[in-house]
């Protein structure tokens, strides 16, 4: 860590979800994402931006003042992008850390990037998208059948 | 459990070598064997779009069976011209009948429909996605032009690649018989998409693509033509551009009686009428056709067996 990283580093937290490895650039969107679910509108939350990394060269950092994220939150961690870092802290210590992984499956998590689809155009019809193979990155929109890399995909809350 | 009839991309190999087998039983039926088979039964057209043949045919098949129709052809003549959405359209319609069929210029609207309905549904053409009954009788006239979907036949798709829906459903289903060889045949600007081309490629079917309509009856067992189709272009511009790319004429063909010539029909400028008069017109059987493979889906779909 540089020294600027140090002097401007997040405080360590006694309790909450670390999220790190984020590309940076993406770190206010994530939270922006993070904040628009109903259950986490009114977290705590810092964020760092432009941290040093060896793994990425540059990334960003989310602390959240949260015991856990719902597997949904989680999948749209994923399409940011798979490899970011997920640590439970207790007590200042790590307890738990895994690395999210692109899902199977992203129910309402995407807009289709096809204009002629019926997702784009008929209200309460939830988006679904299936992933083409294994180890791609690439997702089948369920109604219109178009293949999209997961980096293409807008990434989308729907309105409660 | 309810089936559906969407996407070829549902359908295995087994699945359609099911449906012509049944339609060729369903062709050997005398009009007294079928007209028992789905007495008391309903089935719902929802037409969004247009239509001549699907939308006919599907009636005509479930007439000949002894079931009865509903429906409507234009949807401005329905609620939803009030706003009304497609699932709630569908789940009104499913209360007055046991299977439906339904056209829309969405793609995914059917997938959509399906979803929603509990009774079958049978996709009769969503936007430039799918068209799969298109495809089964397609594959069924391919089956009984040149006794089968043999490896090593030569069958060159032309047209509008990019927009056309029955030419989308036809090359995922022509990629799962291994040693096909499709030549793929469009101005650049209509290219199948890349997504399509997948399908083929990691089959065993052979893919190329070029622009040129002479090389493809010099060397095809099977031309199937497509319209270009305006009411899918963005671009009225782009439209005119191409609009006229391919015309297939009687003098073209006079050295190869044994080419058949395919069309889902309608045709605009595409083939002129001259070729109707040649061996090599095979797209009025195609439309005959139709009426078999439409019988033989809606039986399936209904669990009736005849």
């Amino acid at each position: 860590m540089t020294e600027a990283d140090k002097l401007f580093s997040i405080p360590k937290i006694e309790h909450g979800i670390v999220i790190d490895h984020i590309p940076t650039g993406w770190g206010l969107k994530l939270l922006e994402i993070i904040h628009s679910y109903p259950e986490m509108t009114s977290v705590v939350a810092t964020v760092g931006l432009n941290y040093t990394s060896k793994k990425l060269g540059k990334k960003d950092m989310i602390k959240l003042a949260v015991e856990d994220l719902p597997a949904s939150i989680l999948q749209h961690v994923s399409m940011i992008r798979a490899g970011v870092t997920v640590k439970r802290i207790k007590n200042y210590e790590v307890e738990k850390r895994f690395v999210v992984e692109l899902p199977e499956t992203l129910v309402n998590q995407a807009r289709c990037r096809n204009p002629n689809c019926i997702t784009s155009h008929e209200r309460d019809v939830p988006t679904r998208f299936q992933r083409v193979d294994p180890k791609g990155e690439r997702y089948r929109c369920a109604h219109c059948e178009r293949i999209f890399p997961v980096g293409e995909l807008e990434v989308w809350i729907p309105t409660p | 459990m309810k089936r559906d009839l969407i996407s070829v991309e549902d359908l295995g190999r087994d699945v359609i070598e099911h449906y012509l087998s049944l339609a060729t039983r369903v062709e050997a039926l005398t009009p007294e064997q079928k007209v028992s088979n789905l007495h008391g039964k309903v089935l719902a057209t929802l037409f969004f779009e247009p239509s001549t043949r699907t939308r006919l045919s599907f009636e005509s098949a479930m007439c000949r069976l002894g079931g009865s129709v509903i429906g409507f052809s234009e949807a401005t003549s329905t609620s939803v011209a009030k706003g009304e959405s497609l699932r709630d359209t569908v789940r009104t319609v499913e209360c007055y009948c046991d299977v439906m069929v339904i056209r829309h210029p969405r793609d995914g609207a059917a997938r959509t429909a399906a979803e929603a309905s509990r009774v079958p549904v049978i996709n009769a053409g969503d936007g430039s996605n799918q068209h799969p009954s298109q495809t089964l009788l397609d594959l069924y006239t391919i089956t009984r032009f040149f006794g089968g979907l043999r490896s090593g036949l030569r069958i060159a798709l032309v047209g509008d690649l990019k927009y056309g829906r029955t030419t989308h459903s036809l090359v995922q289903a022509l990629a799962l018989f291994p040693g096909l060889e499709i030549l793929l045949v469009s101005p650049p600007t209509l290219r199948l998409p890349a997504y399509l081309k997948e399908s083929g490629a990691a089959s065993r079917v052979t893919l190329r693509e070029t622009d040129d309509l002479g090389e493809a009856v010099r060397t095809s067992d099977l031309v199937y033509m497509t319209r270009i189709q305006k009411e899918r272009f963005p671009d009225e511009v782009e439209y005119q551009k191409v609009k006229d790319a391919y015309c297939l004429s009687a003098a073209m063909l006079w050295d190869r009686p044994h080419l058949r010539v395919m069309h889902p029909l309608p045709r605009v400028n595409e083939i002129m009428p001259d070729v109707d008069e040649t061996p090599c017109a095979g797209y009025f059987e195609q439309v005959a056709n139709g009426l078999t493979m439409r019988q033989a889906i809606l039986l399936d779909l209904l669990g009736v067996v005849p």
